[in-house]
């Protein structure tokens, strides 16, 4: 039984390079992705439903028992990620094949996905700090091939600064590793909680506690660190972009909320009174980010940034309504994210441009393709009854009960603007004119609205069928606010 | 009733496809029958034994978000309003739009705002109410956009979604606060608990969130700017939305939270003001409208003010006056807009300066018109229900009593000046409203049509509207026991049945309308003398032109503020990312006391180890004063072997060959390299740019040492190392400990570690083939 936890990291590493291997017939790959991405969401699916109906499920790997091994933890809020992320991969892996050119796919696209899958299942089901160290290398690089495929100048010269920033949070997430190695001694994260809440985080138990915050917050992609993100995530081919999106920076906040809902938690009122200083600047910039471009792509990777802006902000508050909110947030944030993308990726292939000033009248055209962006750009929003909503009334909930007020207007007043930057695109991109010069000739979208249509669907059952989802994902806050059950289940003691 | 309420949004479902038969049959026809069934359905709950009913269907309750349906007095009213118009509405449409028209949406956004504003008036449960109250919003967005091929329905549009969800957001932080601090969802049990509410200290924020969604809905003074913009849509959807329904949503907001907010004495202040104000300035400025929907437009949002006024009185005549208006409003409103409509119908523009003297032409229309305009005036005729309503508003500003603090004795006093002020305004645009168009010349030559009577399809709903105001005016006690008075209990409960008369003797009241029906002939036969004061006020004063410069500014000072620091260069990215580490780390290490140092558990240093540091940073200092390539890479190299000796020292063979392999390969790759590399280019910066970098730099570098030394200076806990000492023959069958970490430990490390080294082989693989196969082509 416990070697299902595994299986989410093995099968998309063993079909990485199962892929490489046939990579010059396309049809196969393409067949075999679908296949094992399918493959890979039912085990997920199956892990998730096991977790939630029975209790968290432990591996000591190599028998090597905790803390001294390797331990992976399927855990409730583990597994639902890695179940969101294969949903989003899936759809992913459908769109690719109608979105990537020949060369694009003959070049180990779908071999670089799985690695990349791998990467990001693999740091949500670990419970050693260094093995999520090892993991982050695995999807970086995984990104860094997937961001210069294809080799144009432009994605040579934005991928540049892209890896040389995460090299950079990557030596510093390493060295941080090795001081609390120095200061606790040990890797385990479980043991590490266990032994700062001894030490009730005395000393410089804090200060590496910020170091690694700031290592995950390059990687989320939170204020002032994300420099490297808006710009760079643009360039790959949509598909890539929405992949970025959806799983890169919500490894990194869901470091954060793993570390400092589990180990950092006995000075609150200076760690995460930060984040919620940290999460309103988040909020304010990123919106200010997405209103400021014409570019359609631009504005959804803007976006990104007040998105991560509320889940920290619910971390922030660290009470149940504010941590059910921030995972609420994550995985419709993951979902949507993707969507957005997505729908941006095709409006920018019929449209022949990226440039919102050169678009208009679109919906005389693709009318489907514009009422998906409608109801996308209110699920981001957060406007009821989708899954943004639910999310957002919980993060609300959590600050009210705090009475944190400037932060709540900073949310509302975001929630305001990311849905003007969003809907910018369907007033000026899609209502207007017919334009009969033909420049918009009807161009085939076959095989590309099915994945946005899908993850749509989701969106829309997060919101309405709430009911389903919103008690599993208040007994996830619950456990993430009591640490002793993480540490208990893991050193079983 | 929730079948009720969702009816509209199911049948919305199936209309596209019913559009496709609408060159035979108006869609409208069949969309007619949805108000007109859920109409019937409510009628029958009108009665003088009228008890307020409550349904619950689960939604998710482990959030408290169902629908509690709650119908009382005045869910009831405001259902018959939006059912009732909204038949009378359709039923105008299939004459007003033409099947060449895209009725299929035009009928999907009517029934889904149906929907959503039932939805809003039944909810007891905020967070449903929230819900559909976003949802009027959206419909309201896509039917103000249905033209969106037109530029101002654009604008219109997205200003109207703007404001509105501005509100609605507001609103959902105020609704959240009340929730919390009631452990409720439902206003009901809410206002059982006033008193908590009363006591809280947040209640003034509470109060502004909530006021704040009620008045940009319902377009008071200032948010009032989208409404005339609103007129974008088409005719039907102003008469509907933008007159008899939506625009009240506020209204009723406000009333539903009376009970509450009523014993807070700035409840009072601010609405009264807001209202009043709001009052004041849309009948003033409706006065120099030349659209004769933009004359409607301003003044709906005067009267809404009254009405908002008139519940921030909260006393019970002022409630019942307010609730009796609601009535009389979407009557003669509604039977105003669309007269409107069919006079752009018949003669191609709803400009006044361009009619004039259409009487003659179109008879019927006109006589309808006395009826709405005089009845907005409040003209004491016994016929005409605005008079009834106007006299009790005026009533009610004179029975305010002040409650001692200075803003509000100051207020009972001004508001009866204000509200005859007011009142003055509406008089004159409601003169000028029927003899500007219907009386005069005729200027025939202006139009591009010759005007004639509207078919009299088109007539029915203005009729039956217009009979409402002549009936309500002979019988103006037909509704107050059966309907009216549940609706005012709902919102003030110490309301007591009055009797409405025509002629109460000579009272204020009276010569308050008097007053201004005198000052208001003065007025509007002088107006073309006194015009120019608008040259004053507003003159270049426009809450539009500070909307415009907002959504402007956003897009420049957005694009400013992120072009000023995403700027592309890594250096300025790499100088804020590592200030804001270093600065925010070093405050933590500080504010917590992190700096440790103890010599307890060092080794004794020896000469060697102090002379191959001191290599290792001579060496690193210099890369960075090195304007070789050559050099630069030479040098690191040093450091390189530097750390080898290092574990050379430590007595760490397989670590030092590592480390002096890769080293090796490292230093011969660049070597490889150097012929495709650009020049190292000499740096020309300002002295303050090096000086902040090496601050910067040395600062960084230092946090991290002394981080190093803090954290290797605790002696807490035994490192886990020990185990591995200890099993790493034992368990794990390998005298060299490193290697058995390596692979069987920590092997789940190593095999990941492989794969990303297998990535990084394959990406290069991929980048150097795939620029190899371009350039081929």
């Amino acid at each position: 039984m416990s070697n299902l936890v595994v299986l989410p990291i093995i099968i998309p590493l063993l079909a990485g390079v199962i892929v490489a291997l046939f990579n010059k017939k396309v049809a196969v790959t393409r067949t075999l992705t679908k296949l094992f991405s399918i493959l890979n969401l039912g085990v997920a699916a199956y892990l998730s439903w096991i977790v939630f109906t029975t209790d968290s499920i432990i591996l000591e790997t190599g028998e090597w028992v905790a803390p001294y091994g390797i331990i992976l933890v399927a855990d409730p809020l583990a597994s639902l990620l890695v179940l969101t992320t294969n949903i989003v991969a899936v759809a992913c892996a459908f769109y690719a094949p109608h979105s990537l050119s020949l060369r694009q796919e003959t070049h180990y696209f779908y071999a670089f996905y799985f690695f990349l899958i791998t990467g990001v299942s693999g740091a949500f089901l670990t419970g050693d700090l260094f093995n999520l160290f090892v993991f982050f290398e695995v999807l970086l690089m995984a990104s860094y091939a997937l961001i210069v495929l294809g080799g144009e100048r432009i994605q040579l010269r934005e991928s540049i600064k892209y890896v040389l920033i995460n090299l950079f949070s990557s030596i510093l997430f390493v060295t941080a590793v090795a001081f609390i190695y120095g200061a606790v001694g040990t890797v385990n994260m479980a043991q590490i909680a266990e032994r700062v809440q001894i030490q009730g985080q005395d000393g410089v138990l804090t200060t590496v506690a910020i170091l690694l915050f700031f290592v995950f917050a390059t990687k989320a992609a939170l204020f002032p660190l994300y420099y490297w993100m808006p710009k760079s995530y643009i360039v790959p081919n949509t598909v890539v972009s929405a992949l970025f999106g959806a799983l890169l920076t919500k490894v990194g906040i869901y470091s954060i909320l793993r570390v400092f809902s589990l180990i950092f938690v006995h000075k609150l009122e200076l760690t995460h009174e930060t984040f919620i200083w940290i999460a309103g600047l988040s909020m304010l910039f990123g919106v200010i980010g997405a209103l400021s471009t014409n570019n359609i792509k631009l504005i959804i990777a803007y976006n990104i940034i007040p998105a991560i802006g509320f889940i920290l902000m619910g971390l922030g508050v660290f009470n149940q309504d504010g941590m059910s909110g921030s995972v609420y947030y994550l995985v419709h944030d993951m979902i949507i994210k993707t969507a957005l993308f997505l729908i941006v990726g095709v409006i920018a292939y019929v449209a022949g441009t990226s440039d919102l000033r050169k678009m208009g009248g679109l919906i005389h055209y693709y009318p489907g393709l514009g009422w998906l962006l409608f109801v996308a750009a209110f699920v981001l929003a957060g406007i009821p009854p989708f899954s943004g909503f639910i999310g957002k009334l919980l993060l609300l909930q959590g600050t009210l009960s705090e009475y944190e007020v400037v932060i709540t207007i900073i949310a509302l007043i975001s929630s305001l603007l990311i849905l003007y930057s969003v809907m910018k695109i369907f007033i000026r991109g899609f209502w207007g004119e017919k334009d009969e010069t033909g420049k918009y000739e009807k161009k085939s979208t076959k095989g590309l609205i099915g994945p946005i249509v899908y993850l749509l669907a989701f969106s829309i059952f997060l919101g309405v069928g709430a009911e389903w989802i919103v008690p599993s994902v208040e007994s996830i806050s619950t456990y993430l606010l009591d640490p002793e059950i993480y540490i208990e289940s893991v050193l079983k003691e | 009733m929730l079948i009720a309420v969702l009816i509209p949004l199911i049948f919305a479902i199936i209309v596209p496809y019913l559009s496709k038969f609408k060159q035979k049959v108006h869609t409208g026809i069949f969309v007619f029958f949805i108000p007109f069934s859920i109409f019937l359905y409510f009628i029958r709950f009108v009665g003088s034994d009228f008890e307020p009913v409550r349904q619950t269907y689960n939604w998710i309750p482990s959030l408290g978000i169902n629908f509690d349906f709650y119908l009382d007095g005045l869910s009831l009213l405001f259902v018959l309003l939006i059912s009732g118009i909204g038949s009378l509405v359709v039923l105008y449409s299939v004459y007003y739009l033409h099947v060449s028209e895209r009725l299929g949406h035009f009928y999907l956004y009517l029934l889904m705002f149906m929907t959503a504003m039932l939805g809003v008036v039944l909810s007891d449960n905020v967070f449903v109410l929230y819900t559909f109250w976003e949802l009027t919003s959206i419909s309201s967005f896509l039917l103000i956009g249905y033209w969106h091929y037109r530029e101002r329905s654009r604008y219109g549009a997205q200003k109207s979604m703007l404001i509105t969800v501005f509100g609605g957001l507001s609103m959902l932080g105020g609704l959240v606060l009340l929730s919390n601090i009631t452990g409720t969802t439902s206003i009901q049990a809410m206002i059982a608990q006033v008193d908590v509410i009363l006591a809280n200290d947040y209640l003034p924020l509470i109060m502004a969130f909530i006021l704040l969604g009620a008045f940009t809905k319902s377009a008071q003074f200032p948010f009032h700017i989208w409404l005339p913009d609103a007129m974008e849509a088409p005719t039907p959807v102003s008469a509907y939305l933008h007159s008899a329904t939506m625009v009240k949503a506020g209204i009723f907001l406000i009333a539903r939270f009376s009970p509450i907010f009523s014993g807070y004495e700035w409840f009072f202040i601010v609405v009264s003001i807001v209202g009043i104000v709001t009052l004041c300035w849309a009948s003033y400025m409706a006065v120099r409208q030349t659209d004769l929907k933009g004359i409607l437009a301003f003044s709906t949002i005067s009267q809404l003010g009254m009405i908002m006024a008139m519940l921030g009185f909260g006393t019970g005549a002022a409630v019942f006056a307010a609730v009796f208006h609601i009535l009389n409003h979407a009557t003669f409103k509604g039977s105003l807009f669309m007269i409107a409509g069919i006079i752009d119908h018949e003669t191609g523009t709803r400009d006044i300066r361009k009619l004039g003297g259409l009487f003659t032409f179109m008879p019927m229309t006109g006589i309808l018109a006395i009826f709405g305009t005089f009845s907005m005036a409040g003209i004491p005729l016994p016929f005409l229900n605005g008079f009834y309503s106007k006299e009790a508003f005026f009533a009610s500003t004179l029975e305010l009593e002040s409650t001692g603090n200075a803003i509000a004795s100051f207020l009972v006093e001004a508001i009866p000046y204000l509200a005859v002020f007011g009142s003055i305004f509406t008089f004159v645009y409601s003169m000028y409203l029927f003899f500007g168009v219907f009386t005069g010349p005729a200027k025939l030559d202006k139009l591009k049509t010759k005007p004639h009577e509207a078919p009299i399809g088109m007539l029915v709903s203005p009729f039956i509207l217009v009979l409402g105001v002549i009936v309500i005016g002979l019988f103006p006690n037909l509704f107050n026991g059966t309907f009216l008075i549940h609706a005012a209990e709902a919102v003030n409960s110490t309301v007591e049945l009055e009797k409405l008369k025509f002629w109460h003797g000579f009272i204020t009241p009276l010569f308050m309308s008097l007053a201004v029906v005198g000052i208001g002939i003065v007025f509007y036969l002088t107006r073309q003398k006194w015009s120019n004061i608008y040259h004053v006020l507003p003159g270049k004063l426009s809450f539009n032109k500070v909307y415009d410069y907002i959504i402007k500014k956003l897009d420049d000072v957005s694009a400013k503020i992120t072009d000023s620091y995403m700027t592309g260069s890594l250096k300025t990215y790499m100088t804020i990312i590592l200030a804001t580490i270093l600065v925010v780390t070093t405050f933590f290490m500080v504010v917590t006391g992190g700096f440790t140092i103890s010599t307890d558990n060092l080794a004794e240093v020896t000469f060697i180890e102090i002379a191959v540091v001191l290599v290792i940073t001579i060496a690193a200092i210099a890369t960075i004063f090195t304007n070789s390539k050559l050099g630069a890479i030479l040098i690191t190299g040093v450091v390189g072997y530097g750390v080898a000796t290092l574990f050379v020292i430590y007595r760490a063979p397989d670590l030092a060959l590592t480390q002096l392999v890769i080293e090796t390969v490292s230093v011969a790759l660049f070597l490889l390299c150097f012929y495709h590399l650009p020049k190292l280019r000499k740096r020309t910066e300002k002295a303050s740019t090096k000086l902040g970098n090496a601050v910067i730099s040395i600062g960084f570098g230092a946090l991290m040492t002394i981080i190093a030394i803090s954290a290797h200076s605790t002696d807490w806990f035994e490192p886990i190392s020990n185990y591995f000492i200890e099993t790493s023959y034992k368990l794990g069958g390998g005298h060299n400990i490193v290697n058995v970490i390596l692979v069987d430990m920590r092997g789940l490390d190593t095999l990941f570690e492989i794969t990303v080294l297998g990535i990084a082989a394959l990406a290069i693989v991929s980048l150097i083939k795939l620029r190899h196969d371009k350039e081929a082509k």
